[in-house]
């Protein structure tokens, strides 16, 4: 049986999250408190869309919220995503409920009332934002845990300081350890004795906003 | 009623959010009987329907937002009113006050008594204005002789 979704809410989010869903064969219906914007989002193929306002009981109820697996609210408005969530899994006994919260500090506060998760939207583009401005030297930051923990893609050129040095050697935070080096086609989990060579590709694991003092104890920036 | 009486007797620190017009008599009537109230609201203008002789505080600002709630120092609030026009940043300050900030007695009103169910586990009160609207108009009904009932529409 196809796993069903339910998006509460949102605007071009909802229309490139919909169409993503439908395409991995996800049934999706979508509620929009804007007529415009289900005629919009009515243009996708096998998207089922429901005009109303989400926070709603009998609306949820008009979108079968009951049958649904996954409910995410993707409204602008924290409180109308927390009272969509809240609805879903207690009225509707939804098994897994997604919140998007625009104030950080309520994320906590979001999980203490049973949301399955809740995704920050300001922290996630905030932190793209400062990795690509700051720091072009990273191929890729995956942040896990709200940001709280960082895995970087970290290649080490000719230059860097750390060349030809033994991991136990280099003088990296406490709340940083490289976990995995690329090597050509190898792959190895170091350890202290391990070589850096140049041309290395180093998978750094970093908690507690260490990465930018690791970045540069290993490349020299 | 129930909720004036408590209030009479202990005298404890009330934060009414929203001063529209339940808001606003909510706390001229708490001030009149000497008791500690802060009122906040978003817009400033709003404050006007306080009586003069309103004598606690009253803050201008957005409760949803946490500052604005530190300002108002929450956590030494032992009742939290709320009663904003929307339903939804009533429930999501009803359950901050709760869970966050541990506050003892949260009454909120709710237009849609179909919200109810998010507040019940929480331990939160809920005055829905339809409901109490409906019962009252039905106790009228009832109660009134037909005669009375005629002038009273005149």
């Amino acid at each position: 049986m196809k796993t069903k979704v339910l998006l509460v809410g949102g605007r071009t989010k909802t229309k490139s999250l919909a169409a993503s869903l439908i395409q991995k064969g996800y049934q999706v219906t979508v509620i929009n408190n804007f007529y415009e914007d289900c005629l919009m989002l009515a243009q996708i193929d096998k998207l089922r869309v429901i005009s109303g306002d989400g926070t709603k009981p009998f609306v949820l109820e008009d979108a079968s919220a009951s049958e649904a697996d996954i409910a995410i609210a993707l409204t602008s408005k924290d409180e109308d995503n927390l009272v969509i969530c809240e609805l879903c899994k207690k009225k509707f006994h939804v098994k897994k409920t997604v919140a998007l919260v625009s104030d950080s500090r309520k994320t906590n506060f979001f999980y203490k009332m049973g949301i399955d998760s809740v995704v920050c939207a300001i922290t996630v583009v905030t932190g793209i934002i400062e990795q690509q401005a700051f720091m072009e030297k990273i191929s890729s930051l995956v942040p896990i845990g709200e940001g709280r923990v960082n895995i970087a893609e970290i290649p080490i050129s000719e230059t860097a300081p750390v060349v030809g040095k033994k991991l136990w050697e280099i003088n990296l935070p406490k709340q940083v350890i490289v976990g995995c080096i690329l090597r050509g086609d190898t792959t190895m989990v170091p350890r202290g004795d391990t070589r850096i060579l140049a041309g290395d590709m180093l998978i750094l694991i970093s908690s507690g906003k260490q990465e930018l003092a690791a970045i540069k104890e290993l490349t020299g920036r | 009623m129930k909720l004036f009486k408590d209030k009479e007797t202990h005298k404890d620190y009330t934060i009414i959010i929203g001063c529209g017009r339940l808001g606003a008599s909510l706390a001229n009537t708490l001030s009149d009987e000497d008791g500690n109230v802060l009122i906040i609201d978003k817009n400033k203008d709003s404050f006007r329907k306080l009586s003069p002789s309103f004598g606690g505080l009253s803050i201008a600002g957005d409760a949803l937002d946490l500052d604005v709630l530190q300002e108002a120092q929450i956590d030494k609030a032992s009742v939290l009113v709320a009663v904003t026009n929307n339903d939804n940043a009533n429930i999501m300050l009803a359950q901050i006050a709760r869970e966050m900030f541990q506050i003892q007695r949260v009454i909120v009103r709710l237009y849609d008594p179909d919200r109810k169910d998010v507040c019940r586990e929480f331990g939160i009160d809920t005055i829905c204005p339809a409901i109490l609207s409906a019962k009252e108009i039905g106790k009228i009904l009832i109660n009134m002789p037909k005669k009375e009932y005629m002038e009273e529409e005149l």
